[in-house]
């Protein structure tokens, strides 16, 4: 096995020990509701802005070229 | 004339692309992503609170229920002003004059959703349920009365918009802006129906 390969694993090793920290003493609660709770409104925060700036984003894309196929069929350039 | 002159008049005349969306409809689309925040912000408190009562009794013990049913009524009430609504723009595009009706029959549903809600608030707090009573009846005023702020403010924008049909100085830009507003608070209003009364 080369080095490289023992590193690779110690490293895979030393990663696989710490156990889950529950530092937050709001984000973590006995209830599987509560828990379930935390982990769907975190999800939908951060996804709902991505969301809407890549759907603007797209729909932006579309409209330029939408524009621009316009304009070519009105011979500008 | 100097050499960066000459070169700035070799340069050639940028291409003016015409606007991709109209300055307010694009004003309108970042207030209303502000908005959408601002209820999810609402609604991922209230699905916390929520999850956190003993029991997943809700509501809890002593308060009184919500009219689901009659608020799913009223509910289509508005889905039916935003169909409406839309009916109204395709007729705009026609011809302006033809958008009067839609456009009011658009903004008599939405008075009726917004009627409704404040004789439905009328009965609740003279059933008991209050701002302090809970906070069920905390989270049910300030999510349903910041959507009720909203519909109020879109339905004067709305109104605005028919007064200027009236006087034939409505342009479709206008009537695209204030449509958005209505649109986000039609669409809006399923999603807190489901959080807070079901």
């Amino acid at each position: 096995m080369s080095r490289g390969w023992v590193v690779a694993l110690a490293i895979v090793l030393i990663a696989a020990l710490p156990d889950v920290a529950l530092a937050c003493p709001v984000c973590f609660d006995a209830r599987d509701e509560n828990r379930q709770a935390f982990l769907a409104t975190t999800a939908f925060l951060s996804l709902l802005p991505l969301g809407m700036v890549a759907g603007a984003g797209l729909w932006l894309r579309k409209r330029a070229r939408e524009v621009d196929a316009e304009r070519e069929e009105r011979g500008e350039e | 004339m100097s050499a960066g002159a000459a070169t700035l008049d070799r340069r050639p005349e940028p291409v003016r692309r015409p606007p991709l969306v109209p300055s307010g409809v694009l004003g309108m689309l970042v207030f209303i992503f502000t908005e959408v925040m601002f209820f999810a912000g609402l609604i991922s408190a209230h699905t916390i609170v929520r999850s956190q009562v003993a029991g997943q009794l809700w509501p809890p013990y002593g308060q009184p229920r919500l009219p689901v049913e009659e608020t799913a009524f009223n509910t289509l009430a508005l889905l039916a002003s935003g169909v409406v609504l839309v009916l109204a723009w395709f007729a705009f595009r026609r011809d302006a004059n033809g958008a009067r009706i839609p456009l009011l029959l658009s903004i008599l549903l939405g008075t009726v959703f917004v009627g409704f809600q404040g004789v439905e608030w009328v009965a609740l707090l003279s059933e008991g349920l209050t701002m302090q009573s809970s906070t069920y009846g905390g989270f049910f005023y300030l999510i349903v009365g910041t959507h009720a702020f909203h519909a109020v403010g879109a339905l004067g924008a709305l109104v605005w918009a028919f007064y200027r049909l009236d006087r034939e100085m409505l342009t479709a830009n206008q009537l695209a802006t204030v449509s958005a507003f209505w649109y986000f608070v039609v669409l809006v209003w399923p999603v807190l129906y489901w959080q807070v009364y079901l």
